[in-house]
């Protein structure tokens, strides 16, 4: 399956009507057209159009040197910032044949699943108003608060972390942390497990969401779909498990799957991840090492070999990847990411077909697409 | 003697005296949709208000004190002062049209609501505009008015996302209007009047809520399907279709015609009050202290209207086949299974 395959060829028929989606409308995080042959309220063909907010961010990175790239890979989305941190770090430290300290490694799963978490929750709170269910959203907003402020913590922003360095991280945990994280996680945890088991047993929800834009393992590994929607599926696919990074080898967690494939599926895989999260960030904050939070000799100005290397992670939304070419100037001389949320865009055409116009705010918010980051 | 009740006194011996007097029911009239218009402020507050506190979050609170009480008006002047689009290619009387005949149809469901039942030198007076003898099927009747003012503003736009939810309206009216009729006849079989003072005055001992708990159900989810509130707002549904068969309206257009849904859910909870929960019957709860009826009316539309807030802040909204799905297929026959429960009763009580 390609993206040729679900393009709009013919005019519609006298029954059918073209509904020209976005690129302002509500349901969008952010500016793409989807275009919808529809035959009443049933969705006949479906095409996507991206690059609305097309930032060229692999050209501009190329005429920057490789520090001032860092806070950029923040702004690829900000919602998965500090991921992007970390693999563009990873990426230079291969280059650079430099290794993070130990208590930098953790730190850095620290923040990666601190993003994962919030990350999900407002993912999962935008799919709830999509399905009309404005209470969730505010309540999962709430939760996110919390872990934000964790983040603020550490790294000093809300957004737009710019936490991770070449060797190192930017600073340590502030006094007194491990007692303030262990409080407010524990009362997310509550709250997250509380929520799951209201909206499972709401049977309108459950209607609105079981069955509805099935992904089959088969079309989501054609379509190049990571992350919560493959897993949704039954694969079980985690980067922190197939190609362990950092310290995941050190820690215990779960790959959490479910085989249904729709989108109560996939919303159900990512409020078990985010108990996950917590449980992994607890370990984290248990097992962390003494030591220095950075390398004593970071150089000013970074000056790679020649060579090339391809960095990913598991980000919240599926495999983040960075392919990086160094001719050994202090710029990179070619750089190339591979987002997750582009995949996941891209199969969501062939998922609303057959559908109804209203499993479309569904369907595309259960992906979790960011728009930010198609457009990159 | 009270001053609720010298001043009921007045006006129902002017009512009496004069009851052909077309002044005195304008008068009267006015004071009524005056009073049902407030309460559609009531619940625009309300709605801000107590959602908000479900919702864990503040409500309006800047403007008019702390509890926002001025935010309304607030409202009003914004959208009294903002420019009043009508799209080039918008069919322009349908599209004048459709709110004014939204609320229209609002005040004349008012017309014939009663507030109390008064006992005065020897004869009883309902306070309402207009008693007839038929009266509930005036309200069932004027209240599928507003169907046309939604299609008006469906077709009249010339949007596709309003002509949607105007189809997705019709659509759902044809189902539900259904299963509201029949768990009205169901009522005026046990009354055995069409007369909605009759009908509240035939819960003077029992109501109808415990008579008949599935008529209720029925009648009320019918009910939330009619106003269109969340888990029945298919026709304004944000994420679908923006703002429904309103996308194309701005300004103060825009206002009538929110205003006219609030106005539809305040006459919806007067009617689930009056058909259902006793009317102005109290609790016996209060001893021999008098308490008049208006105050149990206003009351119990009071509490309905936070029942339909609650029911907003607890439920998604369902997609609009399964709305169908349910009127049809869930909704009539148990509207039907009532109706029998309810004759078999009604001829038991007679």
């Amino acid at each position: 399956m390609t993206h040729e395959d679900t393009q709009i060829t013919s005019p519609p028929k006298p029954s059918e009507i073209l509904l020209h989606l976005g690129p302002q409308h509500p349901l969008q995080p952010g500016p793409f057209v989807l275009d919808l042959k529809i035959e009443g309220e049933t969705i006949r063909e479906a095409e996507l159009h991206i690059g609305y907010i097309h930032k060229g961010m692999e050209k501009v990175f190329e005429d920057r040197t490789y520090l001032q790239i860092l806070p950029l890979t923040d702004r690829i989305c900000y919602l998965a910032s500090n991921s992007n941190n970390d693999v563009y770090c990873r990426g230079v430290e291969e280059l650079l044949g430099i290794e993070p300290t130990d208590r930098a490694m953790y730190l850095r799963v620290l923040t990666n699943e601190l993003c994962r978490l919030q990350s999900h929750l407002l993912g999962i709170g935008e799919f709830t108003t999509d399905v009309g269910f404005l209470t969730m959203f505010i309540y999962m907003v709430r939760e996110r608060e919390g872990i934000v402020s964790l983040l603020e913590a550490i790294t000093g922003s809300r957004l737009n972390h710019n936490y991770a360095r070449f060797g190192g991280v930017a600073n340590d945990l502030p006094p007194g942390y491990k007692e303030m994280a262990l409080k407010i996680l524990g009362d997310v945890k509550k709250q997250i497990k509380s929520h799951d088991a209201m909206m499972s047993s709401d049977s309108i929800y459950c209607r609105r969401t079981k069955g509805v834009g099935v992904l089959t393992a088969k079309e989501a590994s054609e379509l190049g779909v990571a992350g919560p929607p493959l897993r949704a599926t039954g694969v079980e696919y985690d980067l922190r498990r197939m190609e362990p990074y950092l310290v995941y080898d050190d820690l215990d967690f779960k790959v959490i799957t479910q085989t249904e494939g729709d989108v109560f599926a996939r919303v159900k895989v990512r409020f078990l991840e985010m108990l996950e999260s917590i449980y992994i960030i607890e370990q984290c904050l248990d097992q962390m090492p003494s030591g220095p939070y950075k390398q004593d000799v970071t150089p000013y100005i970074t000056r790679p070999k020649p060579g090339e290397v391809y960095s990913r992670i598991e980000d919240p939304r599926g495999e983040m990847g960075m392919y990086i070419i160094s001719d050994g100037s202090d710029k990179p001389y070619r750089f190339r990411i591979r987002g997750p949320a582009f995949a996941t865009s891209q199969a969501l055409p062939p998922l609303l077909l057959g559908g109804y116009v209203a499993d479309v705010a569904a369907i595309a918010a259960s992906m979790d697409s960011c728009t930010s980051e198609v457009d990159r | 003697m009270g001053i609720y009740e010298i001043i009921m006194d007045t006006l129902v011996f002017i009512f009496a005296t004069n009851p052909f007097s077309p002044w005195i029911r304008g008068v009267l009239g006015g004071l009524v949709i005056g009073a049902v218009f407030a309460g559609a402020l009531v619940m625009v507050y309300l709605e801000r208000k107590f959602l908000g506190d479900m919702q864990s979050r503040i409500g309006p609170n800047r403007v008019g004190g702390r509890f926002g009480l001025l935010q309304l008006i607030a409202d009003a002047i914004k959208l009294f002062t903002k420019e009043d689009i009508i799209p080039a290619k918008a069919d322009k009387w349908l599209f004048i049209g459709a709110p004014i005949v939204a609320l229209t149809s609002g005040f004349l469901m008012v017309a014939v609501i009663p507030f109390d039942y008064l006992y005065i030198n020897g004869n009883y007076y309902a306070v309402a505009v207009s008693r007839m003898d038929i009266s509930i099927l005036y309200l069932e009747a004027v209240s599928g008015l507003a169907i046309f003012a939604i299609f008006m503003a469906g077709w009249g736009s010339s949007s596709k996302y309003a002509v949607l939810a105007a189809f997705r309206n019709v659509a759902k009216m044809i189902g539900y209007e259904i299963p509201m009729g029949i768990s009205i006849i169901s009522v005026a079989v046990m009354a055995h009047s069409l007369d909605i003072v009759e009908i509240v005055e035939a819960q003077s001992s029992i109501w109808f809520i415990i008579a008949q708990p599935l008529g209720f159900v029925v009648f009320f989810i019918a009910l939330l399907a009619d106003v269109g509130r969340i888990p029945f707002d298919q026709t304004e549904a944000e994420e679908e279709l923006v703002a429904g068969w309103a996308t194309e309206y701005s300004g103060m257009r825009w206002g009538l015609a929110f205003f006219a849904e609030y106005f539809h859910a305040v006459v919806a909870s007067f009617m689930i009050t009056l058909i259902f929960l006793g009317g102005w019957n109290g609790l016996p709860i209060v001893g021999n202290l008098y308490i008049p009826g208006i105050f149990w009316v206003i009351a119990k539309v009071i509490i309905v209207m936070m029942v339909f807030i609650w029911i907003r802040a607890a439920l998604p909204r369902y997609r609009i086949d399964q709305v169908i799905d349910i009127g049809w297929k869930v909704l009539i026959p148990l509207a039907l299974l009532n109706l029998v429960w309810s004759t078999i009763i009604g001829l038991m009580w007679a």
